[in-house]
Protein backbone atom coordinates (compact mmCIF):
# COMPACT_ATOMS: atom_id res chain seq x y z
CA UNK A 1 0.00 0.00 0.00
CA UNK A 2 1.23 3.48 -0.87
CA UNK A 3 2.56 5.58 1.99
CA UNK A 4 0.98 8.88 2.99
CA UNK A 5 3.94 10.68 1.47
CA UNK A 6 3.46 8.83 -1.82
CA UNK A 7 -0.28 9.54 -1.82
CA UNK A 8 0.29 13.24 -1.25
CA UNK A 9 3.05 13.34 -3.86
CA UNK A 10 0.72 11.74 -6.42
CA UNK A 11 -2.06 14.18 -5.50
CA UNK A 12 0.38 17.08 -5.90
CA UNK A 13 1.55 15.71 -9.26
CA UNK A 14 -2.07 15.49 -10.41
CA UNK A 15 -2.63 19.11 -9.38
CA UNK A 16 0.27 20.10 -11.61
CA UNK A 17 -0.54 17.71 -14.44
CA UNK A 18 -4.03 16.45 -15.16
CA UNK A 19 -2.69 13.23 -16.69
CA UNK A 20 -0.69 12.15 -13.61
CA UNK A 21 -1.95 9.08 -11.76
CA UNK A 22 -3.78 9.69 -8.50
CA UNK A 23 -5.90 7.18 -6.57
CA UNK A 24 -8.89 9.39 -5.77
CA UNK A 25 -12.49 9.43 -6.86
CA UNK A 26 -14.27 11.06 -8.50
CA UNK A 27 -11.10 11.88 -10.32
CA UNK A 28 -12.56 14.73 -12.36
CA UNK A 29 -13.12 16.66 -9.13
CA UNK A 30 -9.36 17.07 -8.77
CA UNK A 31 -9.85 20.03 -11.11
CA UNK A 32 -11.63 21.83 -8.24
CA UNK A 33 -8.48 21.68 -6.12
CA UNK A 34 -6.36 22.60 -9.15
CA UNK A 35 -8.53 25.64 -9.79
CA UNK A 36 -8.74 26.63 -6.12
CA UNK A 37 -4.99 26.54 -5.82
CA UNK A 38 -4.47 28.64 -8.96
CA UNK A 39 -7.22 31.10 -8.06
CA UNK A 40 -5.96 31.54 -4.50
CA UNK A 41 -2.48 32.26 -5.84
CA UNK A 42 -3.72 34.65 -8.52
CA UNK A 43 -6.11 36.46 -6.17
CA UNK A 44 -3.37 37.02 -3.60
CA UNK A 45 -1.05 38.27 -6.35
CA UNK A 46 -3.75 40.56 -7.73
CA UNK A 47 -4.32 42.10 -4.32
CA UNK A 48 -0.64 43.07 -4.23
CA UNK A 49 -0.67 44.62 -7.71
CA UNK A 50 -4.08 46.26 -8.20
CA UNK A 51 -2.87 49.04 -10.47
CA UNK A 52 -0.84 46.73 -12.68
CA UNK A 53 -3.81 44.37 -12.95
CA UNK A 54 -6.10 47.23 -13.86
CA UNK A 55 -3.62 48.51 -16.45
CA UNK A 56 -3.10 45.17 -18.23
CA UNK A 57 -6.63 43.78 -17.76
CA UNK A 58 -7.74 40.60 -16.03
CA UNK A 59 -7.03 38.25 -18.95
CA UNK A 60 -3.40 39.24 -19.37
CA UNK A 61 -2.90 39.41 -15.62
CA UNK A 62 -4.16 35.82 -15.41
CA UNK A 63 -1.55 34.77 -17.98
CA UNK A 64 1.21 36.62 -16.15
CA UNK A 65 0.15 35.05 -12.84
CA UNK A 66 0.16 31.56 -14.37
CA UNK A 67 3.64 31.98 -15.85
CA UNK A 68 4.91 33.55 -12.65
CA UNK A 69 3.52 30.64 -10.61
CA UNK A 70 5.17 28.09 -12.91
CA UNK A 71 8.52 29.73 -12.20
CA UNK A 72 7.82 30.77 -8.60
CA UNK A 73 5.41 28.35 -6.96
CA UNK A 74 4.17 29.25 -3.50
CA UNK A 75 6.71 28.34 -0.80
CA UNK A 76 4.52 29.17 2.16
CA UNK A 77 1.13 28.52 3.67
CA UNK A 78 0.85 32.30 3.95
CA UNK A 79 0.13 33.87 0.56
CA UNK A 80 0.77 37.43 1.65
CA UNK A 81 4.34 37.39 0.40
CA UNK A 82 3.63 35.61 -2.86
CA UNK A 83 4.29 38.77 -4.87
CA UNK A 84 7.81 39.27 -3.58
CA UNK A 85 9.43 37.98 -6.78
CA UNK A 86 6.89 39.37 -9.25
CA UNK A 87 8.80 42.50 -10.28
CA UNK A 88 12.06 40.59 -10.96
CA UNK A 89 10.01 38.01 -12.88
CA UNK A 90 8.50 40.77 -15.02
CA UNK A 91 11.94 42.27 -15.69
CA UNK A 92 12.99 38.98 -17.21
CA UNK A 93 9.67 38.10 -18.82
CA UNK A 94 9.20 41.47 -20.50
CA UNK A 95 12.85 41.99 -21.37
CA UNK A 96 13.36 44.09 -24.47
CA UNK A 97 9.65 44.64 -25.11
CA UNK A 98 7.49 47.73 -25.00
CA UNK A 99 6.13 46.93 -21.58
CA UNK A 100 9.23 46.80 -19.42
CA UNK A 101 7.74 49.70 -17.46
CA UNK A 102 5.30 47.19 -15.97
CA UNK A 103 8.17 45.74 -13.94
CA UNK A 104 8.83 49.17 -12.41
CA UNK A 105 5.13 49.60 -11.69
CA UNK A 106 5.19 46.19 -9.96
CA UNK A 107 8.22 47.25 -7.94
CA UNK A 108 6.38 50.37 -6.80
CA UNK A 109 3.28 48.39 -5.87
CA UNK A 110 5.30 45.81 -3.98
CA UNK A 111 6.88 48.62 -1.97
CA UNK A 112 3.36 49.73 -1.18
CA UNK A 113 2.57 46.25 0.11
CA UNK A 114 5.68 46.21 2.29
CA UNK A 115 5.01 49.71 3.59
CA UNK A 116 1.41 48.86 4.47
CA UNK A 117 2.45 46.23 7.00
CA UNK A 118 5.67 47.76 8.32
CA UNK A 119 5.91 48.61 11.98
CA UNK A 120 5.48 52.35 12.68
CA UNK A 121 7.74 54.10 15.19
CA UNK A 122 6.93 57.35 16.96
CA UNK A 123 8.36 60.27 15.00
CA UNK A 124 10.63 62.90 16.56
CA UNK A 125 10.26 66.59 15.77
CA UNK A 126 12.88 69.07 14.57
CA UNK A 127 13.43 70.19 18.17
CA UNK A 128 15.60 67.11 18.59
CA UNK A 129 18.27 69.03 16.68
CA UNK A 130 18.64 71.39 19.64
CA UNK A 131 20.34 68.54 21.51
CA UNK A 132 23.32 68.84 19.21
CA UNK A 133 25.92 71.53 18.66
CA UNK A 134 26.14 73.29 15.24
CA UNK A 135 29.46 71.51 14.72
CA UNK A 136 27.76 68.12 15.07
CA UNK A 137 25.04 68.81 12.49
CA UNK A 138 26.81 67.45 9.46
CA UNK A 139 27.68 64.20 11.25
CA UNK A 140 24.12 63.49 12.34
CA UNK A 141 22.60 60.21 11.21
CA UNK A 142 18.84 59.83 10.90
CA UNK A 143 16.76 56.72 11.54
CA UNK A 144 13.79 56.94 9.20
CA UNK A 145 10.40 55.21 9.41
CA UNK A 146 10.71 51.48 8.62
CA UNK A 147 7.90 51.78 6.07
CA UNK A 148 9.82 54.26 3.90
CA UNK A 149 10.65 52.92 0.43
CA UNK A 150 12.40 55.00 -2.24
CA UNK A 151 12.01 54.48 -5.95
CA UNK A 152 13.68 55.74 -9.08
CA UNK A 153 12.52 54.63 -12.50
CA UNK A 154 13.40 55.36 -16.11
CA UNK A 155 9.64 55.56 -16.69
CA UNK A 156 6.96 57.94 -15.41
CA UNK A 157 5.92 55.25 -12.95
CA UNK A 158 4.50 57.55 -10.27
CA UNK A 159 2.34 59.30 -12.87
CA UNK A 160 1.17 55.91 -14.20
CA UNK A 161 0.33 54.73 -10.68
CA UNK A 162 -1.62 57.90 -9.88
CA UNK A 163 -3.47 57.91 -13.22
CA UNK A 164 -4.62 54.31 -12.82
CA UNK A 165 -6.45 54.62 -9.54
CA UNK A 166 -9.64 54.38 -11.58
CA UNK A 167 -10.76 51.90 -14.22
CA UNK A 168 -10.32 52.72 -17.90
CA UNK A 169 -7.81 55.51 -17.30
CA UNK A 170 -6.23 56.83 -20.52
CA UNK A 171 -2.69 55.52 -21.12
CA UNK A 172 0.20 57.60 -19.86
CA UNK A 173 2.80 58.63 -22.45
CA UNK A 174 5.72 56.27 -21.77
CA UNK A 175 8.16 58.69 -23.38
CA UNK A 176 7.74 61.10 -20.48
CA UNK A 177 10.88 61.44 -18.35
CA UNK A 178 11.66 58.96 -15.60
CA UNK A 179 10.48 59.72 -12.08
CA UNK A 180 11.51 59.16 -8.51
CA UNK A 181 9.67 59.27 -5.25
CA UNK A 182 8.77 57.61 -2.00
CA UNK A 183 6.27 55.21 -0.53
CA UNK A 184 5.50 55.35 3.16
CA UNK A 185 2.78 54.28 5.59
CA UNK A 186 0.56 56.79 7.30
CA UNK A 187 -2.07 55.99 9.90
CA UNK A 188 -4.80 56.35 7.27
CA UNK A 189 -3.09 54.37 4.50
CA UNK A 190 0.00 54.29 2.34
CA UNK A 191 1.26 57.38 0.61
CA UNK A 192 2.86 57.16 -2.84
CA UNK A 193 4.53 60.45 -3.66
CA UNK A 194 6.75 61.73 -6.42
CA UNK A 195 9.79 63.69 -5.22
CA UNK A 196 12.18 66.15 -6.82
CA UNK A 197 15.41 64.34 -7.80
CA UNK A 198 17.50 66.26 -5.25
CA UNK A 199 15.11 65.45 -2.41
CA UNK A 200 15.09 61.82 -3.55
CA UNK A 201 18.92 61.71 -3.53
CA UNK A 202 19.05 63.30 -0.11
CA UNK A 203 16.46 60.92 1.35
CA UNK A 204 18.16 57.93 -0.29
CA UNK A 205 21.47 58.87 1.27
CA UNK A 206 19.92 59.42 4.72
CA UNK A 207 18.00 56.17 4.39
CA UNK A 208 21.23 54.32 3.54
CA UNK A 209 22.74 55.64 6.78
CA UNK A 210 24.87 58.46 5.41
CA UNK A 211 25.49 61.42 7.74
CA UNK A 212 23.56 64.59 7.03
CA UNK A 213 26.56 66.40 5.55
CA UNK A 214 27.17 63.63 3.03
CA UNK A 215 23.47 63.39 2.14
CA UNK A 216 23.38 67.12 1.47
CA UNK A 217 26.52 66.92 -0.62
CA UNK A 218 25.30 63.92 -2.66
CA UNK A 219 22.03 65.72 -3.37
CA UNK A 220 23.85 68.95 -4.26
CA UNK A 221 21.66 71.00 -1.92
CA UNK A 222 22.56 74.63 -1.27
CA UNK A 223 21.88 76.29 2.08
CA UNK A 224 18.23 77.27 1.47
CA UNK A 225 17.51 73.87 -0.05
CA UNK A 226 19.14 72.17 2.93
CA UNK A 227 16.85 74.01 5.33
CA UNK A 228 13.86 72.95 3.23
CA UNK A 229 15.03 69.36 3.01
CA UNK A 230 15.61 69.16 6.76
CA UNK A 231 12.19 70.64 7.35
CA UNK A 232 10.70 68.10 4.96
CA UNK A 233 11.81 64.97 6.83
CA UNK A 234 10.56 66.32 10.14
CA UNK A 235 7.29 67.76 8.83
CA UNK A 236 6.54 64.45 7.14
CA UNK A 237 7.21 62.62 10.43
CA UNK A 238 9.79 60.45 8.70
CA UNK A 239 12.45 60.73 11.43
CA UNK A 240 12.34 58.22 14.31
CA UNK A 241 15.71 59.05 15.87
CA UNK A 242 18.78 61.23 15.36
CA UNK A 243 22.25 60.35 16.57
CA UNK A 244 25.59 62.10 16.33
CA UNK B 1 -9.28 41.92 26.77
CA UNK B 2 -12.00 39.31 26.95
CA UNK B 3 -12.25 35.86 28.44
CA UNK B 4 -13.41 32.56 26.97
CA UNK B 5 -15.51 32.19 23.86
CA UNK B 6 -19.16 32.02 24.99
CA UNK B 7 -21.56 29.32 23.80
CA UNK B 8 -23.11 31.87 21.48
CA UNK B 9 -22.86 32.93 17.86
CA UNK B 10 -19.86 34.83 16.56
CA UNK B 11 -18.82 36.17 13.18
CA UNK B 12 -15.72 35.75 11.06
CA UNK B 13 -13.90 39.09 10.95
CA UNK B 14 -12.80 40.11 7.47
CA UNK B 15 -10.83 43.21 6.47
CA UNK B 16 -13.81 44.86 4.76
CA UNK B 17 -15.63 44.89 8.10
CA UNK B 18 -12.81 46.17 10.31
CA UNK B 19 -14.04 49.75 10.45
CA UNK B 20 -17.73 48.83 10.63
CA UNK B 21 -17.15 46.44 13.53
CA UNK B 22 -15.22 49.04 15.49
CA UNK B 23 -17.75 51.79 14.72
CA UNK B 24 -21.00 49.82 15.07
CA UNK B 25 -19.98 47.29 17.72
CA UNK B 26 -22.78 44.84 16.93
CA UNK B 27 -23.65 42.66 19.94
CA UNK B 28 -22.21 39.43 18.54
CA UNK B 29 -20.86 37.00 21.08
CA UNK B 30 -17.34 36.79 19.73
CA UNK B 31 -15.20 37.16 16.61
CA UNK B 32 -12.87 34.86 14.72
CA UNK B 33 -10.00 36.04 12.53
CA UNK B 34 -7.85 34.15 10.06
CA UNK B 35 -4.49 33.91 11.80
CA UNK B 36 -2.44 34.44 8.64
CA UNK B 37 -4.07 37.83 8.03
CA UNK B 38 -2.50 39.15 11.21
CA UNK B 39 1.09 37.96 10.90
CA UNK B 40 2.46 41.40 10.12
CA UNK B 41 4.20 43.59 12.65
CA UNK B 42 2.34 46.74 11.66
CA UNK B 43 -0.43 47.99 9.42
CA UNK B 44 -4.12 48.72 9.59
CA UNK B 45 -5.26 45.09 9.88
CA UNK B 46 -3.34 44.36 13.07
CA UNK B 47 -4.35 47.71 14.54
CA UNK B 48 -8.00 46.93 13.78
CA UNK B 49 -7.78 43.49 15.39
CA UNK B 50 -6.10 44.95 18.46
CA UNK B 51 -9.04 47.35 18.80
CA UNK B 52 -11.70 44.76 18.03
CA UNK B 53 -10.33 42.26 20.50
CA UNK B 54 -10.79 44.82 23.26
CA UNK B 55 -14.54 44.57 22.63
CA UNK B 56 -14.98 40.90 21.75
CA UNK B 57 -13.63 37.49 22.77
CA UNK B 58 -11.34 36.36 19.96
CA UNK B 59 -10.67 33.08 18.21
CA UNK B 60 -7.75 32.69 15.78
CA UNK B 61 -8.39 30.30 12.91
CA UNK B 62 -5.43 29.19 10.81
CA UNK B 63 -5.64 28.11 7.19
CA UNK B 64 -2.00 27.62 6.29
CA UNK B 65 -0.23 25.16 8.58
CA UNK B 66 -1.20 22.04 6.62
CA UNK B 67 -0.80 19.92 9.74
CA UNK B 68 -1.35 16.69 7.80
CA UNK B 69 1.48 17.26 5.32
CA UNK B 70 3.75 14.22 5.17
CA UNK B 71 6.65 16.58 4.43
CA UNK B 72 6.17 18.17 7.85
CA UNK B 73 5.04 21.53 9.16
CA UNK B 74 6.71 24.80 8.22
CA UNK B 75 8.47 25.85 11.44
CA UNK B 76 8.59 29.50 10.39
CA UNK B 77 4.83 29.53 9.85
CA UNK B 78 4.32 27.92 13.24
CA UNK B 79 6.50 30.60 14.80
CA UNK B 80 4.36 33.31 13.21
CA UNK B 81 1.22 31.68 14.61
CA UNK B 82 2.89 31.66 17.99
CA UNK B 83 3.68 35.38 17.70
CA UNK B 84 0.06 36.10 16.72
CA UNK B 85 -1.17 34.12 19.75
CA UNK B 86 1.19 36.00 21.98
CA UNK B 87 0.09 39.35 20.57
CA UNK B 88 -3.68 38.87 20.39
CA UNK B 89 -4.19 36.36 23.21
CA UNK B 90 -7.06 34.47 21.60
CA UNK B 91 -9.39 32.34 23.69
CA UNK B 92 -9.45 29.65 20.99
CA UNK B 93 -6.99 28.61 18.29
CA UNK B 94 -7.97 26.31 15.46
CA UNK B 95 -6.65 24.75 12.28
CA UNK B 96 -7.73 22.11 9.75
CA UNK B 97 -7.45 18.37 9.28
CA UNK B 98 -5.73 18.71 5.94
CA UNK B 99 -2.41 18.90 4.19
CA UNK B 100 -1.04 21.65 1.99
CA UNK B 101 2.47 21.06 0.70
CA UNK B 102 4.58 18.50 -1.10
CA UNK B 103 8.14 18.70 -2.41
CA UNK B 104 8.46 22.28 -1.22
CA UNK B 105 5.43 23.56 -3.11
CA UNK B 106 2.49 24.92 -1.14
CA UNK B 107 -0.93 24.64 -2.74
CA UNK B 108 -2.65 27.14 -0.42
CA UNK B 109 -5.78 25.08 -0.25
CA UNK B 110 -7.23 22.70 2.34
CA UNK B 111 -6.33 19.38 0.70
CA UNK B 112 -8.06 16.20 1.88
CA UNK B 113 -6.25 13.43 3.71
CA UNK B 114 -6.61 9.71 3.13
CA UNK B 115 -8.38 8.31 6.19
CA UNK B 116 -5.79 5.71 7.11
CA UNK B 117 -3.98 4.69 10.29
CA UNK B 118 -0.77 6.25 8.99
CA UNK B 119 -2.54 9.59 8.42
CA UNK B 120 -4.08 9.42 11.92
CA UNK B 121 -0.63 8.92 13.43
CA UNK B 122 1.02 11.66 11.40
CA UNK B 123 -1.71 14.25 11.89
CA UNK B 124 -1.97 13.47 15.61
CA UNK B 125 1.81 13.74 16.00
CA UNK B 126 2.02 17.04 14.13
CA UNK B 127 -1.03 18.47 15.93
CA UNK B 128 0.62 17.48 19.21
CA UNK B 129 3.90 19.12 18.20
CA UNK B 130 2.05 22.26 17.12
CA UNK B 131 0.19 22.39 20.44
CA UNK B 132 3.50 22.12 22.27
CA UNK B 133 5.06 24.85 20.15
CA UNK B 134 2.05 27.15 20.50
CA UNK B 135 1.44 26.46 24.17
CA UNK B 136 -2.26 25.94 23.60
CA UNK B 137 -4.77 23.28 22.73
CA UNK B 138 -5.95 23.34 19.13
CA UNK B 139 -9.36 22.68 17.68
CA UNK B 140 -9.07 20.75 14.42
CA UNK B 141 -11.70 21.29 11.73
CA UNK B 142 -13.11 18.82 9.22
CA UNK B 143 -12.66 20.12 5.66
CA UNK B 144 -14.98 20.05 2.67
CA UNK B 145 -14.01 17.33 0.24
CA UNK B 146 -14.51 16.91 -3.49
CA UNK B 147 -12.62 13.63 -3.79
CA UNK B 148 -11.89 10.67 -1.53
CA UNK B 149 -8.69 8.63 -1.52
CA UNK B 150 -9.25 5.06 -2.58
CA UNK B 151 -6.86 4.06 0.24
CA UNK B 152 -9.16 5.44 2.96
CA UNK B 153 -10.43 2.69 5.24
CA UNK B 154 -11.72 4.79 8.16
CA UNK B 155 -14.82 6.92 8.35
CA UNK B 156 -13.89 10.59 8.54
CA UNK B 157 -15.53 10.93 11.97
CA UNK B 158 -13.55 7.96 13.30
CA UNK B 159 -10.41 9.47 11.81
CA UNK B 160 -11.02 12.81 13.56
CA UNK B 161 -11.90 11.09 16.83
CA UNK B 162 -8.69 9.07 16.74
CA UNK B 163 -6.60 12.19 16.00
CA UNK B 164 -8.26 14.02 18.90
CA UNK B 165 -7.70 11.12 21.29
CA UNK B 166 -4.06 10.67 20.33
CA UNK B 167 -3.11 14.36 20.30
CA UNK B 168 -5.45 15.70 22.97
CA UNK B 169 -6.81 18.32 20.58
CA UNK B 170 -10.42 19.42 20.39
CA UNK B 171 -12.57 19.40 17.28
CA UNK B 172 -14.15 22.17 15.29
CA UNK B 173 -17.21 20.84 13.51
CA UNK B 174 -17.91 22.67 10.26
CA UNK B 175 -21.51 21.71 9.57
CA UNK B 176 -21.44 23.17 6.07
CA UNK B 177 -18.34 21.10 5.29
CA UNK B 178 -20.10 17.97 6.50
CA UNK B 179 -23.03 18.82 4.25
CA UNK B 180 -20.81 19.59 1.22
CA UNK B 181 -18.71 16.44 1.65
CA UNK B 182 -21.77 14.28 2.25
CA UNK B 183 -23.39 15.47 -0.97
CA UNK B 184 -20.18 15.25 -3.01
CA UNK B 185 -19.04 11.88 -1.73
CA UNK B 186 -22.25 10.19 -0.63
CA UNK B 187 -21.57 10.26 3.11
CA UNK B 188 -24.26 10.18 5.76
CA UNK B 189 -24.14 13.66 7.33
CA UNK B 190 -26.13 12.68 10.41
CA UNK B 191 -23.95 9.68 11.04
CA UNK B 192 -20.89 11.94 10.73
CA UNK B 193 -22.18 14.20 13.50
CA UNK B 194 -23.31 11.31 15.66
CA UNK B 195 -19.90 9.70 15.29
CA UNK B 196 -17.97 12.61 16.82
CA UNK B 197 -17.05 12.66 20.52
CA UNK B 198 -19.36 15.42 21.84
CA UNK B 199 -17.05 16.34 24.70
CA UNK B 200 -14.27 17.27 22.26
CA UNK B 201 -16.27 19.57 19.97
CA UNK B 202 -15.39 23.09 21.05
CA UNK B 203 -16.72 25.11 18.13
CA UNK B 204 -19.06 24.90 15.15
CA UNK B 205 -18.73 26.67 11.81
CA UNK B 206 -21.61 27.59 9.53
CA UNK B 207 -21.25 28.99 6.02
CA UNK B 208 -22.76 29.03 2.58
CA UNK B 209 -21.76 26.99 -0.45
CA UNK B 210 -22.43 27.09 -4.16
CA UNK B 211 -23.25 24.46 -6.76
CA UNK B 212 -21.23 23.67 -9.86
CA UNK B 213 -23.16 21.02 -11.76
CA UNK B 214 -23.50 18.11 -9.37
CA UNK B 215 -20.72 19.29 -7.10
CA UNK B 216 -21.16 21.54 -4.08
CA UNK B 217 -18.35 24.05 -3.66
CA UNK B 218 -17.46 25.31 -0.21
CA UNK B 219 -16.99 28.94 -1.21
CA UNK B 220 -18.34 30.75 1.89
CA UNK B 221 -20.02 33.14 -0.50
CA UNK B 222 -23.68 33.07 0.47
CA UNK B 223 -26.09 32.66 3.36
CA UNK B 224 -26.27 29.36 5.23
CA UNK B 225 -28.79 27.19 3.37
CA UNK B 226 -31.85 25.69 5.04
CA UNK B 227 -30.51 22.14 4.88
CA UNK B 228 -27.36 23.21 6.72
CA UNK B 229 -29.47 25.01 9.34
CA UNK B 230 -31.39 21.76 9.84
CA UNK B 231 -28.16 19.85 10.17
CA UNK B 232 -26.95 22.46 12.65
CA UNK B 233 -30.10 21.92 14.75
CA UNK B 234 -29.29 18.23 14.77
CA UNK B 235 -25.67 18.96 15.71
CA UNK B 236 -26.43 21.17 18.70
CA UNK B 237 -29.18 18.81 19.86
CA UNK B 238 -26.48 16.16 20.11
CA UNK B 239 -23.45 18.24 21.08
CA UNK B 240 -25.11 20.88 23.25
CA UNK B 241 -24.70 24.65 23.01
CA UNK B 242 -21.34 25.11 21.29
CA UNK B 243 -19.80 28.45 20.19
CA UNK B 244 -20.98 28.86 16.61
CA UNK B 245 -19.34 30.96 13.92
CA UNK B 246 -20.84 32.46 10.78
CA UNK B 247 -18.17 32.49 8.06
CA UNK B 248 -18.44 34.53 4.87
CA UNK B 249 -15.33 34.92 2.72
CA UNK B 250 -16.41 35.68 -0.85
CA UNK B 251 -19.12 38.07 -2.08
CA UNK B 252 -18.93 39.46 1.44
CA UNK B 253 -22.12 41.33 2.37
CA UNK B 254 -22.67 44.15 4.87
CA UNK B 255 -21.77 43.40 8.46
CA UNK B 256 -25.48 43.55 9.33
CA UNK B 257 -26.13 40.49 7.12
CA UNK B 258 -23.56 38.45 9.02
CA UNK B 259 -25.04 39.65 12.24
CA UNK B 260 -28.51 38.55 11.11
CA UNK B 261 -27.14 35.06 10.40
CA UNK B 262 -25.48 35.06 13.82
CA UNK B 263 -28.79 36.02 15.43
CA UNK B 264 -30.43 33.01 13.80
CA UNK B 265 -27.76 30.73 15.27
CA UNK B 266 -28.21 32.44 18.64
CA UNK B 267 -31.95 31.86 18.41
CA UNK B 268 -31.41 28.13 17.85
CA UNK B 269 -28.92 27.99 20.71
CA UNK B 270 -31.50 29.77 22.87
CA UNK B 271 -34.18 27.27 21.89
CA UNK B 272 -31.84 24.49 22.91
CA UNK B 273 -31.25 26.06 26.30
CA UNK B 274 -35.02 26.46 26.69
CA UNK B 275 -35.49 22.78 26.04
CA UNK B 276 -32.79 21.92 28.53
CA UNK B 277 -34.23 24.19 31.27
Amino acid sequence: MASLRELQASFAAALRDDSAACAVSPRQNLSIYRNNSAINFRTALGLCFPVLRRRVGDDYFRQLAMKYRERNPSRSGDLHWVGRGFAPFLVEHLQGGDYTWLADLARLEWSREEAAVAVAHAAVGAEVLSHFTPEQLEDLRFSLQPSLRLHASDFPVFTIWAANQVDNAPPVDQSLPGECGMVRARTDGVEVRRLKPEVFSYLSALSAGAPLGEAVSVAGLDQPALVQALGFVFQEALVCAVAA
Amino acid sequence: MHGPIPAAAGIGLRAVHHQALIAERPPVGWIEAHTENYFHEGGSAVRALERARADYPLSLHGVGLGLGSADGVDREHLLRVRRAISRFEPALVSEHACWGQADGEFFNDLLPLPYTDEAVELLARQVGEAQDALGTRLLIENVSAYVAFEHSHLHEWDFLTAVAELSGCGLLLDVNNVFVSSRNLGLDAHRFIEGLPAERVGEIHLAGHSRNGNVLIDDHGSAVCEEVWQLYRHAIARLGAVPTLIEWDTNIPALSTLWAEAQRADHLLGELRGLAA
